[in-house]
C-alpha cells in the first residue's frame, strides 16, 4: 500500500492491524489508539499529516517505521503546507463572558470518547460565543470538523499535555436568513431568495474594531464560488467595500436600524 | 456563564451633517492659507515674528489642521470608543464658535492689531475647543470601551485648549503687561504645546488605530503606545517647566530627546503594522501620509540643529522659520492631504448611498474623486514645499514666490477633488 501525509490512520490499520504498535513506537502519545472506541473514533479522521502534529513528530517517522510492514512511502506529494500559526481576529477581542469551557481529559482518561459529548456542547453555543475545550493535545481532526461546520478554531498549547482548543462560531451553513425582514427593496430581495440555499452566514457585531472586516474577509476566502456570505454588522462596513470591489465580490446592503445592518456579499 | 447576554448596544455612525462643515472649511482655509502665501512670501525672507507669517500660521493651525482634525474626531472617535457621539448640537456650536474666530484672529494678525477683534477671535476659538472636549468627554465616559487611543485624543484636546488659554493671554499680553517678558518671549511655549501636545499626541492617537486598519494588519501595541504617550507628555511638561526655570540652553535636548524617542516608538508601531499587512497593495492616499511619518523627522532635525544653534550661536530666524513652515505646511499638510480621501468619501458614499446599497451595484467610494488629479496635487505639493523650504533657508524670494504659487495650485487641485466628493450624486452602476 502506498501511504501519504494524507492517508488516514483508520485505512492503515485496516490493511494490517500490526501497524498498529508501529504507529504508537512513534510516539507514546498515541497509547490511546489501543483503546477500541477511541480508536474507532479517532482514526477515521486523522491522518498522518494530523498525527505528526497531535504527536510531536514528523511525518517521516511513520514512513520509517511502517516501511517494514511493506507500506510505501510516496513522499513526491507534498505534505501540506504548513500552517503559520495567526491569531485568529476573535481571539484578539476575546471576553471573559463569552467563553464556554469544556475539559475533556477526565473523559479521555476513563477511556470514553469525548466526542458525543463535545457536538451536544457545540450545539449549545450561541452566535458570538467561544467554546473552549481543554484536552491533552491538538484536537485537529475536531478543529478540522468544526471547521466545517462554520467554526474558527484557534488551539493554544499551555504546556505538554494541557492544549486549550477555541471555537468561535462565526459561520454556520444554514439558511437562517427566514427571519430576514422582508422590505421592497427588490435587487436584496432576489439575490437573497437566488442564494436561497447557498448562504454562509456570519455574525460580526460583537467584534471589536479591526475584528469585523478582519473575519469577514477571512471568511470570503474560504467562500464557495456560488455562495453567498449574509453578515451582521453594527454599521455599513464602508471601508470594506473598496476590499470587496478589489477581490471581485459585488455586495447589497440592507439598514434594518440603527446599530444593525445586513450585507450580502457574492462573487461577481 | 451560559447564555450570557452579549451587549448589543446600537452604535450610531455620527452625521455627515455634522462632518461636512469642517472638511469645506477646512478646504477652503488650506486655499486662503497658500494665498496668503502668494502675498506674503517675501516675509519669510524675514523674521518669524512678522504679522503676515503669524496670520497664515494660525490659518493653517487652526483653519485648516484643527478644523480638519475637528471634523475627523466628530466621526471618528464614536468608531473608537465603539460608543455614539453625545451631541450633535455641541458639534454645530464648536464649529460655528470656531468658524466665526478664527477669520477675526486670522484678520487681527495680518493687520497687526490687538484690538477687540484678536480678543473676541480669540475667545471664540477657546470656546470652540471648550465645547469640543465636553462633546468627547462625555461621549467617552457613556462608552464602555475605552482604549488607549480614546486616551490620545482627549489629552491632545487638553493640550489644544490650553495652547488656546496661552495664545489669548499672548494677545492680551501686546496691550496689558500680564507677563514679566513680551509676546514674542512665549511663542515657542505656546507653539510646542500646540504642535506637540495637539497635533502630534492627536496624529500618533488616531494614526495608529487607522493606519493598521487601512493596511488591513492585525498588529496592535497598546503597550508601546502608552510608552509613547507618556514620552510625550513628559516631555512636553519638562519643556513648560524649562521654560519657567530658564536652564542652560542644552538642557532643551532632554524633552526633545524624549519625543524623538516617542517618534522613532511610533516609526517602530508603523513598520510592525506594515509588515504584518494582508493588503499586498498600498495606494496613494496612504502612501502620502506614511510619507508624512517620515515628515515628521525633519522638524525634529531642524530643531536640534536649531539648539545646538542657539547654544553655540544664538538664534538663527530662518531655522526657526523653516522648522514653522515643515511642521505646518509639511508634516500636517501632507497628513491631511492624504487622508482627507480615505476619510471624506467614505462618509459621503454613506450619505448618499446608504439606502440605496440594498437595490444595485453602487460605485466604489474609492471613484468618488478623481485619482489622476490627486496624483497631480501630490506631485505639485511637494515640489513647491521642497522649493519653499529652500527659499527660506536661502532668503531667496524669487524661489520663495515660485514655490508659493505651486502650493496655490496644489490647494486648488485639493478643493476641486473636496468639491467633486461633497458635490457626488448617485449613480447607480
Amino acid at each position: 500500500m502506498t501511504i501519504t501525509a494524507s492517508t488516514k490512520i483508520a485505512a492503515i490499520l485496516k490493511q494490517n492491524s500490526g501497524a498498529l504498535d508501529a504507529i504508537i513506537a512513534v510516539s507514546p502519545k498515541f497509547e490511546k489508539l489501543r483503546n477500541p472506541i477511541l480508536r474507532k473514533v479517532m482514526a477515521g479522521r486523522t491522518s498522518l499529516a494530523m498525527a505528526a502534529k497531535v504527536g510531536g513528530c514528523t511525518v517521516e517517522d511513520f514512513f520509517i517505521k511502517l516501511k517494514p510492514l511493506g507500506f510505501e512511502a510516496d513522499t513526491a506529494t507534498p505534505v501540506g503546507i504548513e500552517e503559520k500559526k495567526v491569531l485568529p481576529a476573535f481571539i484578539t477581542s476575546l471576553k471573559k463572558e463569552q467563553i464556554i469551557e469544556l475539559d475533556v481529559r477526565p473523559l479521555i482518561a476513563s477511556g470514553k470518547d469525548p466526542l458525543s459529548i463535545i457536538v451536544q456542547k457545540v450545539k449549545t453555543i450561541q452566535q458570538g460565543q467561544v467554546l473552549k475545550i481543554i484536552n491533552s493535545f491538538e484536537p485537529t481532526p475536531l478543529m478540522a470538523l468544526l471547521e466545517k461546520q462554520g467554526f474558527v478554531s484557534y488551539a493554544d498549547t499551555i504546556k505538554e499535555d494541557w492544549v486549550e482548543t477555541y471555537f468561535y462560531k462565526a459561520t454556520v451553513i444554514e439558511t437562517p436568513v427566514k427571519d430576514a425582514p422582508a422590505g421592497n427593496s427588490e435587487g436584496w430581495d432576489i439575490l437573497v431568495k437566488q442564494f436561497e440555499n447557498h448562504i454562509r452566514t456570519i455574525d460580526v457585531r460583537q467584534l471589536e474594531m479591526p475584528g469585523p472586516m478582519m473575519t469577514i474577509l477571512e471568511s470570503l476566502e474560504t467562500l464557495p464560488a456560488d455562495t453567498a456570505l449574509y453578515v451582521y454588522h453594527k454599521r455599513i462596513p464602508v471601508f470594506l467595500l473598496p476590499e470587496l470591489a478589489e477581490r471581485k465580490f459585488s455586495y447589497r446592503i440592507k439598514e434594518i436600524s440603527d446599530g444593525e445592518v445586513h450585507l450580502l456579499i457574492f462573487n461577481e | 456563564m451560559l447564555g450570557a447576554s452579549l451587549s448589543t448596544d446600537p452604535v450610531k455612525t455620527t452625521s455627515y451633517k455634522v462632518v461636512l462643515p469642517f472638511y469645506a472649511y477646512a478646504s477652503i482655509a488650506f486655499f486662503a492659507a497658500t494665498l496668503l502665501l502668494v502675498f506674503s512670501a517675501p516675509a519669510f525672507g524675514r523674521h518669524y515674528f512678522h504679522p503676515h507669517v503669524i496670520a497664515i500660521t494660525h490659518t493653517m493651525a487652526l483653519g485648516w489642521g484643527t478644523m480638519v482634525i475637528l471634523g475627523a474626531s466628530h466621526q471618528l472617535v464614536p468608531v473608537l470608543i465603539e460608543g455614539k457621539l453625545y451631541s450633535n448640537i455641541l458639534a454645530y456650536i464648536s464649529f460655528a464658535l470656531a468658524a466665526v474666530g478664527i477669520p477675526m484672529l486670522v484678520y487681527a494678525f495680518y493687520t497687526f492689531n490687538m484690538n477687540w477683534v484678536a480678543r473676541r477671535g480669540g475667545e471664540l476659538v477657546i470656546g470652540a475647543v471648550a465645547v469640543y472636549l465636553i462633546n468627547m468627554g462625555i461621549s467617552m465616559a457613556k462608552s464602555k470601551t475605552q482604549n488607549v487611543h480614546a486616551v490620545f485624543v482627549f489629552t491632545a484636546g487638553l493640550w489644544l485648549l490650553i495652547t488656546t488659554i496661552i495664545g489669548l493671554l499672548l494677545v492680551y499680553n501686546f496691550s496689558i503687561p500680564l507677563f514679566s517678558e513680551d509676546s514674542l518671549h512665549y511663542l515657542s511655549l505656546h507653539a510646542h504645546m500646540g504642535m506637540i501636545g495637539w497635533f502630534l499626541l492627536l496624529i500618533i492617537g488616531v494614526g495608529s488605530r487607522l493606519i493598521p486598519m487601512f493596511l488591513i494588519s492585525k498588529y496592535t501595541n497598546a503597550k508601546l503606545l502608552w510608552w509613547i504617550y507618556i514620552l510625550i507628555n513628559l516631555g512636553l511638561i519638562v519643556f513648560a517647566f524649562m521654560f519657567l526655570y530658564a536652564p542652560p540652553v542644552y538642557c532643551y535636548l532632554l524633552p526633545v530627546a524624549a519625543v524623538a524617542a516617542a517618534l522613532l516608538l511610533f516609526g517602530y508601531y508603523c513598520r510592525q503594522a506594515y509588515r504584518k499587512r494582508l493588503r499586498k497593495q498600498v495606494d496613494e492616499q496612504l502612501k502620502i501620509s506614511v510619507l508624512s511619518v517620515v515628515m515628521m523627522a525633519l522638524p525634529v532635525v531642524l530643531l536640534i540643529i536649531m539648539i545646538i544653534g542657539l547654544w553655540v550661536a544664538g538664534e538663527n530666524t530662518r531655522l526657526v522659520l523653516a522648522y514653522g513652515f515643515t511642521v505646518f505646511f509639511g508634516w500636517i499638510t501632507a497628513i491631511i492631504l492624504g487622508m482627507t480621501f480615505k476619510t471624506l468619501p467614505f462618509i459621503i458614499w454613506n450619505k448618499v448611498y446608504h439606502k440605496k446599497a440594498g437595490l444595485g451595484k453602487t460605485p466604489n467610494p474609492k471613484n468618488l474623486f478623481s485619482n489622476r488629479v490627486f496624483t497631480g496635487m501630490a506631485v505639485v505639493y511637494l515640489t513647491g514645499f521642497i522649493l519653499f523650504v529652500t527659499g527660506i533657508l536661502l532668503s531667496a524670494v524669487v524661489v520663495l514666490q515660485i514655490a508659493a504659487l505651486l502650493l496655490l495650485l496644489a490647494a486648488g487641485l485639493y478643493n476641486f477633488n473636496v468639491l467633486k466628493i461633497i458635490l457626488h450624486k448617485p449613480a447607480m452602476l
